[in-house]
């Protein structure tokens, strides 16, 4: 198979790069989910182009340009407020701010009666995502997007198996969506390293197994009538483990045939996607990956976000330990979703 | 084409126009290479037909697949990097690239392509090749790439690069411009910026990024899997300026050679200081992967500064600074 999304053989509004754009988004909402996991709902006044899940957006992590009179700041007239003496609002004389934009998942999307919002889930891990976390109702946030391909949902396949660990999660709830509408059937796969670094909602009520069995614990997907396996490094909630652990035993559990239906989709770290990659290429599933790398731009013309895929032609960039040739591609305009198979890890 | 024809309006505004020895600009506005790709990666995100000139990224004579990740990580008002001098290669590109440059110079924008090379031959073959497509306007001489061993040694030995910047000259067509992009790891910018014009640049572009470091302190490993980077963005922009006004006055303005700049330019109060430094051309770089639209944003900003400064063209600010006398006091910020 070769990328995912462009084989898509299902869509119709297909997305592509000419749809992309720089968008004034307006925050509807900001809230914790659990430590340090903020969910963040972007309403974007204008509308946005067609979107899928394991697309991406590129965050402004500072207030907008527009959001300050720069033409005044940097000319050097600093405002006077009573008590507060000389207020300097030059941004690059307040501290540190983020510069370069970053990268997020798509969690979720809507067009509703009060127009078009998309979700993002984002941690607070530095600057920018410190002043992420900051946003309040009715602030701008800077977007430019929407980039990079998506999962797809190939002909023949109906259980998707949706393994999501720690900030790997978004786009697996917008990616349950959107097989809900395909009436795929489906899993969701949650893991963090403990249960307060979960960025999930959990159904009142009800536990998610200590023994890894599927429960409709999940807000996120139990609201779609999909069941969760829960796992935490400390076991803290759900089965303790690895989130190889729940998939292995659900895997193994599986008909031959319902087998042949399935396909793994998965994001989180790296360690985390090769172990899910390994496990579903010894059962025999398909399993498409989400990936990442540190990037600028976004938009394949800073070239930072290399990624190793399999390559059989005669310029591949190197040969792996295990024989396999390959050639580096671009994590934000090549995928980020890859065939797993693909990828040399 | 309304637009490049309102960017040189001589009626209503300011002109914007320049001259780079001889290729005249709509504006002074570019696109620093490496930060745009090879024409149309930012296609809807910017409208490069309004750039006064587009600049490729760097061409090698071989395709180079580029650095180990990690290739990035920002720093303070900064990025450093070390892509590695990934490209397609001198084939792919005159097979692949030219048609959509072609596009590109219809619509308005002089077309620039970078070039960079290991060795003297591969320079000059390169160059020439490329030169010889009456599309590009200028060549420019990337000498000064701290990432590959190899390119330093070019842009911080006058004599090597005056013997270099010769023989490309001599390689290329005649009416297509050279421009040496000079290395601001060096101890004396001057020195090597005096190489290249005697060497034969029609035009000096400076500076390139900063050899720099940044530790991942609980792995105590640099941050980059190359080890240094160059460091780019707003963090460098008054080293950049401070170059730009020495190498104008005691090289460029007595050789009569114009200079781009560039080194953190994302507002346009940025560009003023360039232009007053002595820079004719404005290159904005790593300000493009926050905003695509900055050269175009930069560019309407200076036509409202040169309104504001009476000036009928934005030549009338070009090395304008005053040293000396009464420095005006500003408050400390």
């Amino acid at each position: 198979m070769i990328d995912a999304g462009t084989q898509d053989s299902e869509s119709n509004a297909t997305p592509g790069t000419h749809h992309r754009a720089r968008f004034d988004a307006v925050v509807r909402f900001n809230r914790q989910v659990c430590r340090e996991h903020y969910i963040l709902r972007l309403a974007l006044p204008g509308g946005f182009p067609a979107t899928r899940p394991g697309q991406f957006v590129q965050l402004g992590c500072r207030p907008p340009d527009g959001a300050i009179d720069l033409d005044r700041l940097l000319c050097r007239e600093h405002k006077w407020e009573s008590g507060r003496g000389v207020v300097i609002e030059q941004q690059e004389l307040c501290g540190s701010s983020a510069f370069l934009r970053r990268p997020f998942s798509l969690a979720g999307r809507g067009d509703d009666a009060s127009g078009t919002w998309i979700d993002v889930i984002h941690r607070v891990v530095g600057v920018g995502t410190g002043w992420l976390a900051g946003l309040k109702e009715d602030d701008k946030v800077d977007l430019i997007g929407p980039l990079g391909n998506w999962f797809s949902l190939p002909r023949g396949k109906s259980i998707g198996l949706l393994v999501g660990g720690g900030v790997g999660l978004p786009p697996m709830f917008y990616l349950a969506q959107t097989l809900a509408q395909a009436r795929w059937a489906a899993v969701g796969f949650v893991g963090a390293t403990t249960a307060d670094l979960l960025a999930v909602t959990f159904v009142e009520g009800v536990v998610p197994d200590q023994d890894g069995a599927v429960a409709q614990s999940v807000v996120q997907f139990a609201q779609l009538g999909y069941g969760a396996v829960v796992t935490t490094d400390d076991g803290s909630l759900g089965l303790r483990g690895r989130i190889t652990d729940g998939l292995v035993r659900y895997l193994q559990s599986q008909s031959p045939e319902d087998a042949q239906q399935t396909v793994v989709f998965t994001c989180g770290p790296e360690a985390m996607m090769h172990a899910v990659a390994d496990l579903a290429g010894r059962c025999g599933v398909a399993c498409q990956v989400c990936l990442e790398q540190a990037m600028a731009c976004g938009m394949g013309t800073c070239q930072s976000c290399v990624v190793r895929i399999g390559h059989d032609q005669d310029d591949s960039h190197g040969v792996a330990e295990d024989g396999r040739a390959w050639r580096y591609r671009l994590a934000c305009s090549d995928g980020p979703i890859f065939e797993a198979q693909q990828v040399v890890w | 084409m309304t637009t490049p024809a309102a960017d040189n309006d001589t009626t209503t505004a300011a002109s914007l126009a320049v001259d780079l020895a001889g290729l005249k600009l709509a504006n002074p506005m570019m696109t620093a290479s490496g930060t745009c790709g090879y024409a149309y990666e930012y296609a809807g995100l910017a409208d490069l037909a309004r750039l006064g000139a587009f600049v490729t990224k760097s061409i090698t004579s071989q395709p180079r697949q580029g650095n180990e990740p990690q290739r990035i990580v920002e720093t303070r008002a900064g990025m450093l990097n070390a892509i590695g001098l990934a490209n397609i290669g001198l084939d792919a590109f005159m097979a692949e690239k030219l048609p959509d440059l072609r596009r590109l110079r219809d619509s308005g924008p002089r077309i620039i392509v970078n070039v960079a090379g290991h060795s003297l031959d591969e320079y000059v073959t390169t160059a020439g090749r490329i030169a010889s497509e009456d599309i590009v306007d200028a060549i420019e001489l990337n000498v000064s790439c701290p990432n590959v061993g190899d390119g330093l040694t070019f842009g911080t030995d006058p004599q090597l690069l005056k013997d270099l910047v010769r023989q490309v000259r001599g390689a290329m067509r005649k009416d297509c411009k050279l421009i040496v992009k000079l290395s601001p790891n060096v101890g004396d910018v001057t020195q090597t910026a005096g190489a290249a014009v005697e060497g034969g640049a029609d035009v000096l572009s400076m500076i390139n990024t900063y050899t720099a470091m940044a530790i991942d302190i609980n792995k105590k490993r640099p941050r980059l899997a190359n080890g240094t980077g160059g460091l780019s963005g707003p963090a460098i922009r008054p080293l950049a300026v401070y170059l730009v006004s020495m190498v104008y006055r005691h090289v460029a303005k007595p050789a009569g050679v114009p200079i781009v700049g560039m080194g953190g330019i994302q507002y346009w109060q940025d560009a003023v200081e360039f232009l007053l430094a002595g820079a004719t051309g404005l290159a904005v770089g790593t300000a493009l992967f926050v905003d695509p639209a900055t050269p175009i944003t930069v560019m309407d900003g200076l036509r409202g500064y040169l309104v504001k400064q009476g000036c009928s063209s934005i030549t009338d600010v070009i090395g304008q600074l005053q040293i000396g006398g009464d420095t005006p006091r500003t408050p400390y910020p």
